[in-house]
């Protein structure tokens, strides 16, 4: 199979002095070419597992294992074909959209004539050629979204984490990002992508995982899922599962 | 190489967009170092340059006080008023009037007075020798005679008491010349005291003024010399507020977890951070002192005056900047919001700089504040430029310096090392 997927194995995470575990003997895969959602609750633990994945934490126990064309390969190697976009607006408000991309492709092993190629290439397609030069504190919450995105993207990875990448943007601006992605997921770039908003979710991913109080609830296909449960939405699924209490407090 | 230089143009364009901080980093240390040098330097050059205004009232009609007068006049202490008409009441008045730091009051009986107890000791003398005895010589103790010395109250106590002890000294030189003269009289041998005089004159003891420094320099402590410096390693110091926040920020938007996500050692983004804000020390020094060396002449100022000991001076320098820096990144890692690191940064930067003798020099603090002292890296910095710049120092004489300074540096590396990699960042 070709393509970058993820074997993830009775993992568990406990912070240093919590009482409780954040993630506790998940176990599920992430194929390749996959648009994989991770839903939950707030404090689920989408966060942690993200973080786990793109070798920003250690796990407590258990494993996760990458693989490139069906062969396994180590965390310094899939940092360098893995993207990750978090929810913050994590890069630099008084530099241009062309200095933020020089710097962090930089870091992604990139040389000045790749670097200059994808900027151009990833700017156009993200709408932002026209502002490439300008800062960003000038920019709308949509634009500097697509600025986040166009980082983690510009090193063309084959497998991409993105933390809620739509969150508190317009309309249009959120289209732009989901039709991107999907252009991106047809070109064979494996997606895992967390949202709250689960009608989004419902059009844009295929496989789904729910989470609630860092354990897995459920792992399928939304199809499967929705028929498995004998519900209309991911949104009554999302409730059904995980319950009407608030979970952040 | 090309993700380090990347990263240096990151910073280097970070710092450019970051006006605030570069106020702060050269414009606000230069106005610091214009303005509290020419505060200064008047209270420098009293200190130093030994000049100091002096409002003679002379009410006696004597000899003995155009003498005195004369002596003070010889001994170029002092800018002499001569003022007779002012009266004892007012002296205080007309002193703050005039702007006049000094004055002295002889009286009207000065010179009687000198004359009579010069007779007095000289014929006790010749008691003593079983020479002579004057029939209206009075053996009775005299009451002490008494001179009023007024002066400015901004002027320190040790300066007006050293003040004092000299006039003490020039008139008892005339008191002694009378005694001698008295001596001879009685013995009748007069036309001998010019004799005399000059033997005492020739025989006098010279104490040489020499600064204890290394290169036999004579430079002075003055305006230039500390300030200079001093506010140059504050400026340096000062840079936690740009460096410090700039780290804050960075931690908490996500940027340095983004680079946790990439092929990259973390540790390459602080090396590159330490470079561009050395290059920044270094350039405030560079700044500051050539306004100290090319400005300063020309607004009347003392020009600054660099070491000779050229290597020793770059050495302290760039030890002084990398405990700066070093400082910086750990606020900025330790710090959990940019309000905390520039609220403390400052705030510690301002206590470490008045303990450690940026604003006034250490020798005026009282001895508790001295022994504080010890304990500012500002102090540290300062006494290396003070070996340097007063002193000519050598290696020997850095040797705490550099020491004090590369165990501060060691410390904040190792605080930086641990909260990054509490934080898993490294």
């Amino acid at each position: 199979m070709s393509g970058v997927s993820i074997q993830i194995k009775e993992l568990s995470k406990r912070y240093k002095s919590a009482e409780f575990n954040s993630l506790t003997k998940l176990s599920f895969d992430i194929n390749s070419n996959d648009i994989f959602g991770i839903f939950g609750p707030n404090g689920a633990g989408k966060t942690t597992l993200i973080s786990i994945a793109c070798g920003v934490i250690d796990a407590s126990e258990g494993s996760l294992s990458y693989y490139m064309d069906s062969n396994k390969i180590e965390l310094n190697k899939f940092k360098e074909i893995a993207g990750y976009v978090p929810q913050e607006y994590a890069f630099y408000q008084e530099l241009t959209p062309i200095q933020n991309l020089e710097y962090f492709g930089a870091f992604y092993n990139l040389t000045q004539k790749e670097i200059k190629k994808n900027t151009q290439e990833i700017l156009t397609k993200l709408g932002l050629i026209k502002v490439a030069n300008h800062k960003i504190n000038t920019f709308s919450g949509g634009m500097k979204r697509r600025v986040n995105l166009a980082i983690g993207m510009i090193h063309k990875p084959q497998i991409l984490f993105l933390d809620e990448p739509t969150v508190g943007v317009d309309v249009q601006s959120k289209n732009a990002i989901l039709k991107f992605l999907k252009e991106l997921n047809k070109q064979g770039t494996t997606i895992i992508y967390t949202s709250h908003m689960m009608s989004e979710a419902e059009q844009f991913c295929n496989n789904i995982a729910l989470i609630d109080q860092g354990k897995l609830i459920a792992q399928d296909s939304i199809e499967n899922l929705l028929s498995a449960y004998k519900q209309n939405d991911l949104e009554t699924l999302f409730i059904n599962l995980t319950g009407e209490e608030y979970r952040d407090v | 190489m090309f993700k380090f230089w990347m990263s240096i143009k990151k910073e280097y364009l970070q710092l450019i967009n970051d006006k605030v901080g570069l106020l702060l980093m050269f414009l606000m240390p230069l106005f610091l170092v214009l303005i509290i040098t020419i505060v200064q330097n008047s209270a420098y050059q009293i200190v130093n340059e030994n000049k100091v205004s002096l409002l003679i009232v002379n009410k006696d009609k004597g000899a003995q006080s155009v003498r005195t007068i004369k002596l003070i006049e010889k001994s170029g202490m002092f800018d002499i008023t001569i003022d007779n008409s002012v009266d004892s009441i007012n002296i205080k008045r007309v002193l703050l009037k005039q702007d006049i730091l000094t004055a002295i009051f002889l009286p009207n009986n000065f010179s009687e007075i000198l004359e009579q107890r010069a007779k007095n000791i000289s014929q006790e003398m010749l008691s003593d020798f079983g020479i002579a005895k004057d029939s209206s010589f009075n053996n009775k103790p005299k009451s002490s005679f008494q001179i009023n010395f007024y002066h400015d109250p901004v002027l320190q106590d040790n300066y007006s008491i050293s003040l004092i002890n000299m006039l003490n000294s020039l008139i008892s030189s005339v008191e002694n010349s009378l005694m001698i003269e008295s001596v001879y009289s009685e013995l009748g041998i007069e036309q001998k005291t010019a004799r005399l005089r000059n033997i005492a004159l020739s025989n006098k003891i010279t104490i040489n003024k020499i600064a204890a420094s290394n290169n036999n320099s004579n430079l002075q402590p003055n305006s230039t010399q500390h300030n200079v410096p001093a506010w140059t390693i504050f400026a340096m110091f000062f840079m936690v507020i740009s460096l410090g926040g700039n780290i804050v920020k960075e931690r908490i938007n996500g940027s340095f977890v983004r680079l946790k996500t990439m092929p990259t050692n973390f540790l390459l983004v602080l090396y590159s951070k330490m470079f561009v804000f050395l290059i920044v020390a270094l350039l405030q020094v560079a700044l500051i002192f050539s306004v100290g060396i090319f400005l300063f002449p020309y607004i009347h100022l003392p020009q600054l005056i660099l070491p000779t000991n050229f290597l020793s001076f770059i050495s302290v320098v760039l030890l002084s900047a990398l405990a700066a820096v070093s400082y910086a990144i750990m606020i900025g890692s330790v710090a959990k919001t940019q309000e905390q690191a520039n609220g403390f940064g400052a705030v510690s930067i301002i206590i470490f700089a008045a303990i450690g003798g940026i604003w006034v020099p250490i020798f005026v603090m009282p001895e508790y504040m001295q022994i504080i002292s010890n304990f500012s890296p500002l102090q540290w910095s300062l006494k290396g430029f003070y070996i340097l710049f007063l002193k000519g120092g050598n290696w020997n004489d850095l040797y705490t310096i550099i020491l004090s300074l590369s165990g501060f540096i060691f410390i904040n590396f190792s605080i930086i090392y641990y909260k990054l990699k509490l934080d898993k960042i490294i």
